[in-house]
């Protein structure tokens, strides 16, 4: 079978990526031109089919990959299909860089891929469930399906700007989702603030694309690899000046700006700077974290595919994709560490107090993320990378968890924001209890219970960020010495690091167990809302349609939460399922079981990471370092039981009366957390205001000048000139015929009377040729001096032209006649000149007599 | 004998006749039918000046295109102007003006 997929499609003409893609966009455009009318049923169809039918595409490529990994151990195999040339443009050294629509999978594409595919088949079974109700599904399943599409462009695309097409495609699916409620206008708004945030890092990747083709001439992730050195080149004019920008000098009354040395950095630090822009836009960091928790006002299902598990990993991706570049800065990769951390630890606090159950999911996922970009900033690229894998698995699965509550919530309260509210929910468990097993065991992982997936995953980032040291990998590229003199990180950065993630990962176990706790245990405290309660199981009640709800008398009692249907529960079992077991693919900690001590996954992407892995360090060395790995393992284990401990005690044995203690102790820090900071004001304060004043004077310099002056002058002309010219335009027919009609009699008029015209040309010396000019059945007769007589009797067609000699001082008149066609005459008469005796200088006198109409004319 | 002078001074009379019906009247069947003279009277001036150049054709075919023409052009007219009663109850000119304003 694989054999013969194999000859089917060969590594370097490996179509079948096109089958993968192809799906998607089909399920896409069908439910997107026709989904209206082809009804539920098929939209369903349509939608699952073909992201299952692309998921077996995905498996069947990733066993291709491995068999072909296995046939070429060590080396770094890819299999590509090249489908379009695209453009070309002009990189380093006036060099043709092609541009091409090429799509290849290797080790890293690969799990991408899948977990693409794979946990976007589940989503979209969940959703078909989810979205029963509504009354745009197949809008809903036509944006999924472009959006898997676009991921796989993403993740799948052989350059940078094939990635960009995908990375923009996905943008737009996430702000189309985010507001598919669109008629509620915060939605809409916070479809709209995920958009712009994104542009800012768009705005970063793009200029990294346009760098990375003058320093390394290519786009191509092969072609930026070879050509990596010349982003190390530390000669002036191969890096980027920051100050003063561009390189220049400043003079005269700017000299005081003039620094000792230039500020500049390498290609490298430039690139990798604005690439990280580019992945803090998509990954939801620090500056730009702010539209990911406002993109939980999407349906759930989107919240759990797009905003958990695959777009916003796009970010760790790309740095795993170009961890050769990355690792050629050690500044980059400080700034990653550093911002990493610090999202994970900041995002962690603000979830300590949200009582919307999605809005603490959003900001463990960005926390979540933050441990990624943690571990790929301090070089665990696999670690970093794993972590995409488990929080795929453990976040989906909470969200899809939290969908399931909320569904079940809704059918109760029939309230957006109270159905989402953890202050209305608790005793779940009794009512839902698959939903309340597979959350459950995602909270276990999330909170790195040992043995679960995100255990192994966090435990490997927190133990390399603390032993991890990116040296500058530009010493393969200009030798240690000449390395040696750059910036270095410095030895304590990784320590620090290591205790931001280790504080955040006790916040983490806190608040993930303080949200299991307040939605499944205790009493469920939503009886309050809508109508009394009864519990009356007998009736499986309609839900989802308000307005049918708000006709009912809501004084009936009302019914329990309920399960949700199978399309839901089987989702979260395999997802549960996987959060518990998932980390088994790179249990790192066991790292010793394997052969060469490299677990699965550290083995299948080592052909990918191998170049980046060259410039890590561990300190103080590998020995010493092997042997922090179980005290290390031990603190992280003690973060967890901390965490999870206290919220026990916080929110079961004293059913949360701390809580609300510390509260009112310290409310002002506490009204800072519940605002998440204000951040939201900072930006609204600062960034919004600023571009509402540039508006402002913008709309000033619009209104007073362009508008007043400029627009108002042309259309005033324009109206003047119209008025004229509507006195002619009057419709009526003869007007028209006469004005025609003395138009013809003009012309006619111009043929019939003759013209004498003469030009002269002098040609010094007293030279003059006479021409006449040119009309229609015209005959000519020159008379050379008047009184004296014609040259011809008779008027002659041929005869245009006369040539007359003059002596010096004389003057001499010619006349000319002309008689056309109809007999008529004219006739013209001119004064001639020659040239004055005294100064016999050929140039001279022609000058003088050169013959201008004027001279001829008299 | 009768000259060709004498058509083409016919044709010219002819011609100035329908001029000044087509730029005067009103009525747009008045109008079609100046038009008609203008016409024939060029037909007339092809065919005398054909006279004069016994061994060539070149004039008579092209008063038949015209005849042809002519023929359309009346078929459209005419149904432009049945048009225009309808819509107006009147033929003149000066009242088709729906476009105006």
């Amino acid at each position: 079978m694989l054999k013969f997929l194999t000859t089917l499609f060969p590594t370097g003409d490996f179509a079948l990526l096109a089958f993968i893609l192809g799906m998607p966009l089909l399920g896409a455009i069908v439910n997107g031109l026709w989904g209206q009318r082809l009804g539920k049923q098929a939209v369903k169809t349509m939608a699952l089919a073909a992201v299952g039918l692309s998921f077996v595409g995905a498996v069947l490529a990733f066993l291709v990959l491995d068999r072909e990994a296995s046939h070429h151990p060590g080396e770094h195999v890819k299999l590509s299909w090249l489908a379009w040339q695209w453009m070309r443009t002009t990189g380093a050294r006036e060099a043709s860089v092609p541009i091409e629509l090429k799509f290849s999978v290797d080790a890293l594409s690969g799990v991408m891929m899948l977990v693409i595919t794979g946990i976007g088949f589940l989503i979209h079974l969940y959703a078909s469930a989810y979205m029963e109700k509504d009354k745009a599904y197949w809008r809903f399943f036509a944006y999924l399906n472009l959006f898997i599409f676009s991921m796989l462009i993403l993740v799948l695309g052989d350059n940078l700007p094939v990635l960009f097409v995908g990375w923009e495609g996905v943008g737009l699916c996430s702000y189309l989702l985010i507001g598919f409620w669109y008629e509620h206008t915060p939605n809409a708004t916070a479809g709209k603030k995920a958009f712009i945030a994104n542009r800012i890092g768009d705005f970063g990747l793009i200029c990294a694309m346009f760098l990375l083709v003058q320093y390394t001439g290519a786009l191509d992730w092969s072609g930026i690899e070879s050509g990596a050195g010349s982003l190390v080149n530390q000669a002036d004019q191969a890096q980027v000046h920051l100050w003063p920008i561009g390189g220049g000098q400043f003079q005269g009354v700017l000299a005081f700006l003039q620094p000792k040395n230039p500020l500049m950095i390498t290609g490298a630090t430039a690139v990798g700077l604005m690439l990280f822009l580019g992945c803090t836009g998509k990954s939801a960091q620090i500056p730009l974290y702010v539209w990911l928790p406002d993109a939980m006002a999407g349906p759930t299902p989107v919240s759990a595919l797009i905003h958990a598990a695959t777009m916003v990993t796009a970010g760790i991706y790309l740095i795993c994709r170009l961890s050769f570049v990355f690792v050629l800065s050690p500044f980059t990769m400080a700034v990653i560490a550093c911002t990493g951390a610090f999202t994970a630890l900041f995002a962690a606090t603000i979830a300590l107090v949200q009582n919307d159950l999605k809005k603490v999911l959003a900001y463990s996922t960005v926390s979540q993320l933050g441990y990624m970009f943690l571990g790929v900033g301090v070089g665990a690229f696999t670690a970093g990378f794993f972590h995409v894998l488990t929080h795929a698995f453990f976040k989906a699965c909470l969200f899809l968890g939290a969908g399931s509550v909320i569904h079940a919530m809704h059918a109760r309260i029939h309230d957006d924001a109270k159905s989402q509210d953890m202050r209305y929910m608790g005793g779940l468990r009794k009512y839902m209890p698959y939903t309340f097993w597979t959350f459950g065991a995602a909270t276990i992982a999330i909170i790195g219970f040992p043995l679960t997936s995100g255990f192994f995953s966090k435990d490997e980032i927190l133990f390399k960020a603390f032993v991890n040291h990116p040296v500058n990998g530009a010493a393969a590229h200009m030798g240690a010495k000449a390395a040696a003199n750059l910036w270095q990180q410095p030895a304590w950065l990784g320590p620090v690091v290591w205790a931001m993630g280790l504080a955040a990962a006790v916040l983490t176990a806190f608040y993930m167990s303080r949200a299991f706790i307040l939605t499944f245990f205790g009493d469920f405290k939503g009886w309050t809302i809508g109508r009394p309660s009864q519990i009356d199981a007998h009736a499986h009640d309609d839900h989802g349609d308000e307005d049918h709800h708000h006709e009912e008398d809501l004084k009936a009692p009302g019914l329990a939460p309920h399960e949700s249907p199978w399309q839901m529960t089987v989702p979260l079992m395999i997802l549960g399922t996987l959060s518990l077991a998932g980390g088994f693919l790179n249990p790192a900690l066991f790292a010793g079981m394997f052969k060469d001590h490299k677990p699965p996954m550290d083995h299948w992407l080592e052909p990918v990471f191998e170049e980046a892995n060259k410039a890590i360090q561990v300190l103080p060395d590998v020995e010493t370092a092997h042997h922090k790995e179980y005290p290390l393992t031990a603190a992280a284990f003690a973060a967890f039981a901390v965490g999870t401990f206290v919220a026990y005690q916080f929110y079961i044995a004293k059913k949360g009366a701390p809580a609300k203690d510390m509260a009112e102790k310290a409310p002002g820090l506490y009204k800072l957390l519940v605002d998440k900071w204000r951040v939201d004001e900072l930006y609204d304060a600062t960034v919004w205001n600023g571009a509402d004043a540039l508006a402002d004077t913008a709309i000033s310099v619009d209104q007073s000048f362009i508008d007043a002056i400029i627009a108002r002058l042309t259309a005033l002309l324009v109206a003047a000139f119209g008025t004229l010219l509507r006195v002619f335009q009057n419709g009526v027919v003869h007007v028209y015929a006469a004005a025609m009609a003395v138009g013809i009699a003009l012309i006619g008029w111009f043929v019939v009377l003759p013209r004498a015209d003469v030009v002269t040309r002098g040609t010094g010396n007293g030279d003059f040729v006479l021409e006449a000019a040119p009309g229609m059945g015209y005959g000519y007769r020159w008379t050379p001096e008047v009184g004296g007589k014609a040259q011809d009797e008779k008027f002659s067609p041929t005869s245009t032209s006369i040539k007359i000699h003059l002596e010096a001082d004389k003057t001499q008149t010619v006349k000319l006649e002309v008689k056309n066609a109809f007999g008529l005459q004219a006739s013209q008469e001119l004064t001639l000149k020659g040239p004055p005796t005294e100064k016999p200088q050929p140039e001279k006198l022609g000058a003088v007599d050169l013959p201008s109409d004027n001279v001829g004319k008299n | 004998m009768i000259t060709t002078n004498s058509y083409v001074l016919l044709s010219a009379i002819l011609f100035t006749i329908g001029g000044i019906g087509f730029l005067m009247r009103r009525n747009v069947i008045v109008t079609l039918m100046s038009i008609e003279v203008m016409l024939n009277a060029v037909n007339l001036a092809f065919v005398a000046f054909n006279r004069s150049m016994p061994k060539a054709h070149t004039g008579q075919l092209f008063s038949f295109f015209l005849i042809a023409a002519e023929a359309a052009e009346v078929a459209v007219g005419l149904a432009i102007v049945i048009a225009i009663f309808r819509l107006r109850r009147s033929v003149r000119t000066d009242e088709a003006d729906l476009l105006k304003n």
